[in-house]
């Protein structure tokens, strides 16, 4: 187990320089690496606009010939199978840093197990989706992958006849063989449908595509891709022939080697043994009874039924239930709400959004914050002139590890989105010259949402908004990933220099804001 | 960075992994490789069935709902034949061939890939009833299935030539009914 969070870790230190190094390439909105999953959607798309095409052209009759003719089209065939091709290896590329990031953050027990489960049968879909596409050209790689699969399958002990006999030469292939893997090309990206569903089926506003630049970027690259070095035909398929060297795409036939070194047994058990692994990460990454974070929580006597938590969670956690007849009549609101646990991830967005502070994880609610800054300021009494960088501690350069960052007082938050205003204002007249809130780009939230709905109650006055006495040139918002202390440095320099045209903040006494955060009327539109 | 390394690196990157798609989706690989040449046998055949019958007594009947009182019960089972192979006189395979399924009552399948040099060989299949038995009900369960007859024995002795990477299928030509060669 320690090995695992080790490897863990180190993985997530690895993940964190590609992220940094991307983002200055193409800044955090446009960094492919954090919307690898809505890349697979966007990809996905782009096969079935593809495959349609080709579909339109292939002949059961005549796979090979037919494949052999559309590459042969300069114009739109060839570039329609190259774009179809390279998208499908794209797609296993966005799956597999998709993965991975789910992986090293820890994404993947408790109520998301259900999308590391989908997810992984997602996968395996779509190799069977590949495998059956390679089949359908029926070219040496085609033949080899049929054969490949065929051995696999008459291991199972289900088929009163060997699959592979299909292979063997003794009759023509029918045209149902054909048939089939065609519908079974065209059935399993439904199937791939009905599990995205099931994938997302436990987020809020789920995003399925990728920002409309990043998306035609990358089907531009792939249709240029296609275009420069255009997909080629390859020898076909001979039962009387052994295969030969042949190009072989790995993203697909990357099993190939195992399956011919291991023989059918060996594969089914190397595969079986690798599945249940990845089946069983969601128990393995779990932590402790005892270190695992608690649910969110519902003070019933703060909550005034405003939805905005409802309104906020990102895994549709929070439902609002009728409130007990008599308090009603007592003047308490009709609704309330009420954290379902099976499906709180503890990310604490709920207590940032919550303006009386009723709602949120034990030890991270709107008042326990406010306990736990008051402690701060009493503790490092922040002067004047100084900066406090709020910072979430899974991002921001790493530096809420540290207590201070060139001067700075560095101020831990567990999310961006956890925070709750009243902190930062906390801060400001608790005598600090600004603060400087340091979150994880919006796509790279753990918590999804949690960057996006900070910088909303920053400055679009979102429910739980920063209130309008604090004076907005002592707060500044900025996004940095893990690896970026570089940013998180640049960004505090340019603070500073603002926070020193300004007069000395003076530091106030006896501080209670717990009765100052009241909730403003959401309009009847939101409640619908 | 400037905004012109940041669009030169951004394009080398997007350049490079682009680069590294087209190589992945085309590596070369040889799937049967150190593979001289083939000989593949693969058929199918019926073979004998052997069916254990017995009387349901009376007393069994009169326990069974009208509708399922069958005097006789049956149960059948294909017998083994034995595959022998010899390639210029080398045995290369002798083993039993079974009737598949668990119950052993569905037909009986060859299939096996024999690796050998290319050239010329001299090739013998023997595929014979094993244990043809006379103390169980035999029934061959014809239907339009061609199949080797009860205790016959398919036999197959030529001169091959095999092609360097070909494959020569030593099959079951129904309508000769016997083994024959293709390919190579």
């Amino acid at each position: 187990m320690r090995r695992l969070a080790y490897f863990q870790r180190l993985l997530r230190r690895l993940l964190a320089g590609a992220d940094a190094a991307t983002n200055r390439l193409y800044g955090w909105r446009y960094n492919p690496l954090y919307h690898s999953g809505a890349l697979v959607v966007a990809l996905f798309a782009v096969l079935l606009v593809t495959g349609i095409y080709l579909l339109f052209l292939y002949r059961i009759g005549a796979p090979y010939a037919s494949i052999v003719r559309i590459t042969d089209q300069v114009w739109v065939g060839r570039w329609m199978r190259g774009v179809h091709r390279y998208g499908s290896d794209a797609a296993v590329v966005a799956v597999a840093f998709h993965v991975l990031r789910m992986f090293v953050q820890g994404r993947s027990w408790g109520p998301r197990t259900l999308a590391w489960v989908s997810g992984l049968i997602l996968l395996f879909v779509t190799f069977l989706c590949g495998w059956t596409g390679f089949v359908m050209v029926w070219d040496v790689q085609g033949q080899v992958l049929a054969q490949a699969g065929a051995r696999l399958l008459d291991v199972v002990p289900i088929f009163s006849e060997p699959i592979s006999r299909a292979f063997t030469g003794e009759r023509a292939l029918p045209g149902a063989f054909f048939f089939l893997n065609l519908f079974a090309h065209v059935a399993l990206p439904i199937g791939l449908g009905i599990l995205l569903w099931v994938h997302v089926s436990r987020v809020a506003r789920p995003a399925l595509l990728p920002p409309r630049r990043l998306m035609w970027g990358v089907i531009g690259l792939l249709l240029a891709l296609a275009v420069v070095w255009p997909v080629t035909n390859t020898p076909p398929a001979d039962l009387f022939t052994l295969p030969g060297p042949a190009p072989y795409d790995v993203f697909y036939a990357f099993w190939l080697p195992a399956a011919r070194a291991l023989g059918p047994k060996g594969a089914w058990a190397l595969g079986l043994a690798l599945s249940a692994v990845a089946l069983a990460v969601p128990w393995w990454t779990r932590p402790s009874l005892s270190r695992r974070p608690p649910a969110s929580g519902v003070d019933e006597r703060l909550c005034t039924g405003c939805e905005q938590c409802y309104l906020d969670c990102p895994y549709e956690a929070i439902a609002m239930i009728d409130r007990d007849p008599a308090e009603v009549a007592d003047g308490r609101s009709a609704v309330m709400a009420r954290v379902d646990p099976a499906r709180c991830v503890s990310c604490g967005i709920c207590s940032g959004s919550c303006a009386p502070m009723g709602v949120g994880p034990e030890g991270r609610t709107g008042r326990a914050q406010l306990s736990t800054v008051r402690a701060f300021t009493v503790e490092r009494r922040p002067s004047g002139r100084d900066v406090v960088i709020v910072a979430c501690e899974r991002g921001a350069g790493g530096i809420a590890a540290g207590t201070e960052v060139e001067g700075a007082l560095v101020y831990p938050v567990s999310c961006g989105g956890n925070l709750h205003t009243s902190v930062i204002e906390y801060l400001l007249r608790a005598g600090a010259g600004g603060v400087l809130v340091v979150s994880c780009p919006p796509r790279d939230c753990c918590n999804r949402e949690g960057p996006k709905w900070l910088e909303q109650r920053l400055y679009h006055e979102r429910e739980a908004e920063l209130h309008d006495r604090v004076d907005r040139r002592r707060v500044r918002l900025v996004y940095a990933a893990e690896a970026e202390r570089w940013a998180v440095r640049a960004a505090l320099q340019a603070f500073r220099a603002t926070i020193a045209a300004l007069d000395a903040a003076a530091a106030e006494t006896d501080i209670v804001l717990e009765n100052q955060c009241e909730v403003s009327t959401i309009s009847a539109e939101v409640r619908r | 960075m400037s905004r012109m390394l940041q669009v030169a690196g951004g394009a080398v990157v997007a350049i490079s992994v682009l680069a590294g798609v087209r190589l992945l989706s085309f590596t070369p690989y040889t799937a049967e490789r150190d593979i001289g040449a083939v000989v593949r046998l693969a058929w199918r055949a019926r073979g004998e069935q052997v069916r254990d019958c017995r009387r349901r007594s009376p007393e069994e009947m009169a326990q069974l709902p009208l509708h399922m009182r069958q005097e006789e019960v049956c149960e059948g089972r294909l017998l083994p034949y034995r595959l022998v192979v010899a390639l210029d006189g080398d045995s290369l395979v002798d083993r039993l061939v079974h009737g598949a399924g668990a119950r052993e009552d569905r037909p009986l399948y060859v299939f096996q890939d024999l690796i050998v040099e290319p050239g010329v060989h001299r090739i013998s299949v023997r595929f014979t009833l094993e244990a043809p038995s006379a103390q169980h009900d035999s029934d061959h369960d014809g239907g339009d299935e061609a199949r080797p007859a009860p205790q016959q024995r398919l036999a197959l002795d030529t001169t091959i030539t095999l092609g360097v990477r070909r494959v020569l299928l030593v099959t079951y030509d129904e309508e000769r009914v016997r083994l024959v060669v293709r390919g190579g």
